[in-house]
């Protein structure tokens, strides 16, 4: 605090006695944001984690599970952290957490993921973590999130360098991502693909399914076949017509 | 100066002047005998009037003289007039009516004269009724507001009379029509409301009571026949006696009674209804059947639906009867477009010259039947023919007509009008792209075998195509044909070069024909191993061809070619005309003289689809050049071979045919790949202009631009839309997936 011009000090005061926050947070606030007490408010709001994140802690966890020889957090690193947060390393909350740190793909997290990740939950260890879970688990039924997640899933899941995803994972991922919303038709339509596509699923055709299946009843009855809908979606409503899964009354 | 000394007349002394004159004029309109008025009578009446009216004040009468000239008419007209026209009826009544309409008109023409003065000055400066205005309205008032309803009761009477065939005095009502005219001063008023609107109720009753029973007892073209006759008639009738302004409203009326009341029962006659004068080829009738429907409001719809209904069938028939034809064929031919479906294309083109004609000549070439006939012919001649689509039917036909030793002895302006008449029927045919792949493979070989008839027709086909599709769509084919012509310049040169090196003269005769490649359907090249003598002619080929072009590569196709070989059988020396690949596989035989399957397949380096069918045409077809073992009639991978040495027959030259691979499979993939590309196109295209755009708007342009060279199908269309949204070339609107977006 002696290093600090004078100016500066009554900031840090001031920026403490508003937002009641510790001298080493007002500190960081200010600095991130230049000096100005506005923005360090800013700051100091739109990540509340900072507050209550440590970075130390943080660095020591990732180093636990990076791999030795690269800086990055690979497939066994996942592991023993599923592994120390007692989680199915198939269970969703993993998705939900891997979104939390905008992971680009599927059991790897690059330092700045993991650590910004944690950081924007507001954790800085496993048992803060583990304390977590069943909060990240509801987030799965919010709408707006759902729909994040949803979309986020399809990058995360594909192979790197693909543009679509394989047939095999898509057919996963809905499987367990629809378990936590419930879609009646999702049986069907995993059968559908299997028998009648077998191809990779595009970006479009996935996000497009999640709107299908919020606007569209299970019924058909609202469903437009002049509409914009994917190619694979009319035929799913013709597979479903044809075999008599689904009479459509309108 | 004769004025200042003017005796002042009064007015009932003035009057009697005026009361004598009337009355002498009375007399000889009642036809009393009575002498004619001279001009002295005439100018001491006038100035009696004059002088009335320029008098000082208190005795300028112009008022009472203004008043008494009205009098003068209505004395007359309650005194004489009415109780004349009161005990007469009928045309009687009439006839009087004409009379004392004519004699008013000359009394007001008199009276109007003697009190003239009054219209100079005295009713000019006050704004008043002229006096031969008073004069007629006077006869209106009195006569013509009492007796109208009597007068037009008469004259409808006597119009049925006519109607029923009586004659009547047309003259008559010609002149009573003309007071109904007359009395308006210039307004129809009159004639419209006390008389037309009558007529007209009368006539829509008339006829609605006339169709009633006709409709019951006649067939449809007698109906039309009497239908036709009536409105005629009814025409004629405005023109003997009724005003020409009630020409439109009464035909009208007829029209609506005979036809459009109708319309339905009668084109719908079971057994003479507007379908069965189409079976039954009633050309004249249909005509009729036009010309009166087509003075009616939307008259003409259920006609052309029938029209387009009746061809329909008439061509759906055709298909069927090609189909059945086509199923009793044997199986083994199947797959080849043959007669039948020659005969088939002949039947269309028969259908559609008749039906154009019904439309040019009996419908007057009106719009809705030619849009009838192009939706007719769109139906059935996009069916096709048990498995081939009518686009290669056509292309087929057009093969036919155009080779050599064409099976029809066609003229040459036979061949002209055939060529012509197909081309109209591609019009209909939604995949001109799938015909124009198939036509560029016949004429392909056409060109390449030297089957082309006529050079002449090629390019007036060529010509014809242009204007129908455009130039896009024959550009290709146009090159084909410059091609062969070029290539025959080649030819001469190439021989003119081996004449001068004789060095590398390769002894044998080498025709060659390039080709550019995107003119050309695609042919698959393989790298056979040629026999050395051939490899010889290529090099000297290449050698020539450096000469005249750089940076040209050459592609051989040596599928495509042919050769002529003698072969030396132990009774004579046969000349054999054989493909490259057939004579490639011969020549083996002067090395060895039994050679295994394998071996062959070795040697030539083909495929063994490829060998099989050219030893099948060797050794198991109708030419046994090379003797197999065992002797069967299909080629397994353990056969052996060998020259038939005894091989013989009668002709010094033969041919040994080589069925041609079937290319329809291909023919129809290169189509659905092209059409991805112009799909993408077209969507690029239309995005690129709109930014934006709903996904129903864009399906519906895409195909408005296609439909010139296919009609694609929105599933199609919606898989190349998903493609440009993977490939980044469009994206969905944020919150509205039903909506596109551009990206570039």
């Amino acid at each position: 605090m002696h290093k600090l011009a004078r100016g500066s000090r009554d900031k840090v005061q001031q920026f403490m006695t508003i937002t009641g926050a510790s001298e080493k947070v007002a500190l960081q606030a200010l600095k991130a944001s230049d000096w100005h007490l506005e923005g360090a408010f800013d700051f100091f709001y739109n990540h509340p984690q900072i507050s209550v994140t440590n970075t130390r802690h943080l660095e020591e966890l990732y180093n636990r599970y990076k791999e030795p020889d690269v800086d990055m957090i690979m497939v066994e690193g996942v592991s023993q952290f599923c592994t120390d947060l007692q989680v199915d390393p198939q269970d969703i909350v993993m998705l939900v957490i891997s979104w939390h740190m905008k992971a680009a793909t599927m059991c790897e997290f690059t330092r700045q993921e993991f650590i910004g990740g944690l950081q924007s939950i507001g954790v800085d260890s496993i048992e803060k973590l583990h304390e977590k879970l069943p909060s990240l688990r509801a987030e799965i039924k919010d709408d707006h999130k759902f729909r994040e997640i949803y979309n986020f899933a399809f990058a995360w899941a594909r192979e790197k360098g693909q543009k679509s995803l394989s047939l095999e994972t898509a057919l996963g991922m809905w499987q367990l991502l629809f378990a936590e919303r419930h879609w009646p038709l999702i049986d069907h339509w995993c059968e559908f693909l299997q028998v009648r596509h077998n191809k990779a699923i595009s970006r479009d055709t996935w996000s497009q399914l999640l709107e299908f299946v919020k606007t569209i009843d299970p019924q058909l009855s609202n469903y437009d076949e002049e509409g914009a809908w994917p190619y694979l979606i009319d035929e799913f409503v013709e597979y479903l017509t044809e075999n008599g899964f689904v009479q459509i009354r309108k | 100066m004769a004025g200042q000394e003017r005796r002042t007349i009064d007015l009932e002394e003035g009057w009697a002047f005026m009361q004598k004159g009337i009355t002498k004029l009375k007399n000889i309109l009642e036809g009393k005998p009575e002498p004619q008025f001279s001009s002295e009578d005439y100018m001491m009446l006038y100035t009696t009037i004059y002088n009335m009216c320029t008098q000082k004040p208190p005795h300028d009468y112009s008022q009472q003289l203004y008043d008494k000239y009205r009098e003068s008419f209505e004395e007359y007209i309650t005194s004489m007039v009415l109780p004349s026209l009161r005990d007469k009826h009928d045309e009687f009544m009439l006839r009087e009516l004409v009379k004392r309409w004519s004699n008013h008109k000359i009394m007001v023409r008199w009276l109007s004269r003697f009190f003239f003065y009054l219209d100079r000055y005295f009713i000019s400066r006050r704004s008043l009724i002229p006096l031969e205005k008073v004069g007629l309205t006077c006869f209106g008032d009195l006569i013509y507001q009492e007796i109208k309803g009597q007068v037009k009761g008469a004259v409808i009477a006597l119009i049925d009379k006519e109607r029923e065939g009586e004659q009547i005095d047309r003259a008559l009502l010609k002149n009573v029509l003309g007071i109904f005219v007359e009395i308006g001063l210039g307004s129809m008023e009159c004639y419209e409301n006390d008389f037309e609107e009558f007529l007209l109720k009368d006539t829509t009753d008339y006829y609605s009571l006339k169709a009633q029973s006709w409709i019951l007892e006649d067939s449809c073209p007698d109906y039309m026949i009497k239908a036709e006759e009536c409105l005629k008639k009814e025409k004629e009738r405005v023109g003997h006696y009724l005003h020409i302004s009630s020409e439109q409203k009464l035909l009208e009326k007829v029209q609506n009674e005979l036809l459009a009341q109708y319309a339905t029962p009668l084109l719908e006659k079971e057994h003479s209804g507007c379908f069965a004068l189409l079976r039954d080829d009633k050309e004249e009738d249909l005509s009729r059947m036009y010309r009166l429907f087509s003075k009616i409001n939307r008259g003409l719809e259920p006609i052309a639906n029938m029209f387009k209904t009746h061809v329909t069938n008439e061509g759906t028939a055709l298909v069927k009867q090609a189909e059945d034809s086509a199923s009793n064929k044997k199986p083994e031919k199947k797959d080849m477009v043959g007669m039948q479906e020659q005969v088939f294309v002949w039947k269309i083109i028969e259908l559609h010259d008749k039906y154009v004609a019904y439309v040019t000549e009996c419908f007057q070439g009106h719009t809705l039947f030619h849009k009838a006939l192009k939706e007719a012919f769109e139906v059935f001649c996009n069916k096709g023919v048990s498995g081939s689509s009518s686009a290669e039917l056509l292309a087929t036909f057009c093969d036919n007509i155009l080779k050599k030793g064409c099976s029809e002895k066609l003229s040459d302006e036979a061949i002209e009008d055939a060529l012509e008449k197909v081309v109209r029927l591609l019009a209909y045919i939604s995949d001109k792209d799938l015909f124009a792949e198939f036509y560029r493979k016949k004429l392909a070989r056409r060109l390449l075998f030297d089957k082309s008839a006529n050079d002449e027709h090629e390019r007036s086909i060529l010509t014809k195509l242009k204007q129908q599709c455009g130039g896009q769509f024959t550009s290709k084919m146009e090159g084909m044909v410059t091609d062969l012509t070029v290539a025959r310049d080649h030819q001469t040169k190439f021989e003119e070069f081996v004449a001068a090196h004789q060095e590398l003269n390769p002894g044998i005769d080498l025709a060659v024909t390039v080709l550019t490649t995107g003119f050309w359907p695609s042919y698959k090249t393989f790298d056979i191993n040629l026999p050395a003598e051939m490899v010889k002619c290529v090099e000297v080929f290449k050698e020539f061809y450096q000469t005249r072009t750089k940076h040209r590569k050459l592609t051989w196709i040596y599928s495509l070619g042919t050769c002529n070989i003698n072969a030396k059988f132990e009774a004579k020396t046969i000349e054999l005309i054989v493909t490259t690949y057939q004579a490639a596989l011969l020549l083996l035989f002067n090395g060895s003289d039994r050679l295994s399957y394998s071996e062959i397949v070795t040697q030539l380096n083909l495929s063994d689809d490829d060998v099989v069918r050219l030893l099948h045409s060797l050794s198991c077809a109708k030419y046994k050049i090379l003797n197999k073992e065992p002797a069967n009639r299909s080629i397994s991978p353990n056969d052996v071979f060998e020259f038939n040495s005894k091989f013989t027959d009668r002709m010094r030259r033969i041919k040994i045919p080589l069925p041609p691979v079937d290319e329809k499979k291909k023919v129809v993939e290169d189509v659905d790949k092209d059409r991805r590309y112009a799909i993408d196109a077209s969507i690029v295209r239309i995005m690129k202009s709109r930014k934006v755009m709903g996904h129903q708007q864009l399906v519906a342009e895409c195909v408005e631009q296609l439909s010139r060279m296919f009609k694609p199908d929105f599933k199609a269309i919606k898989k190349r839309i998903e493609d440009l949204i993977t490939r980044d070339y469009l994206e969905r609107e944020k919150d509205n997936a039903n909506v596109y977006r551009y990206l570039a």
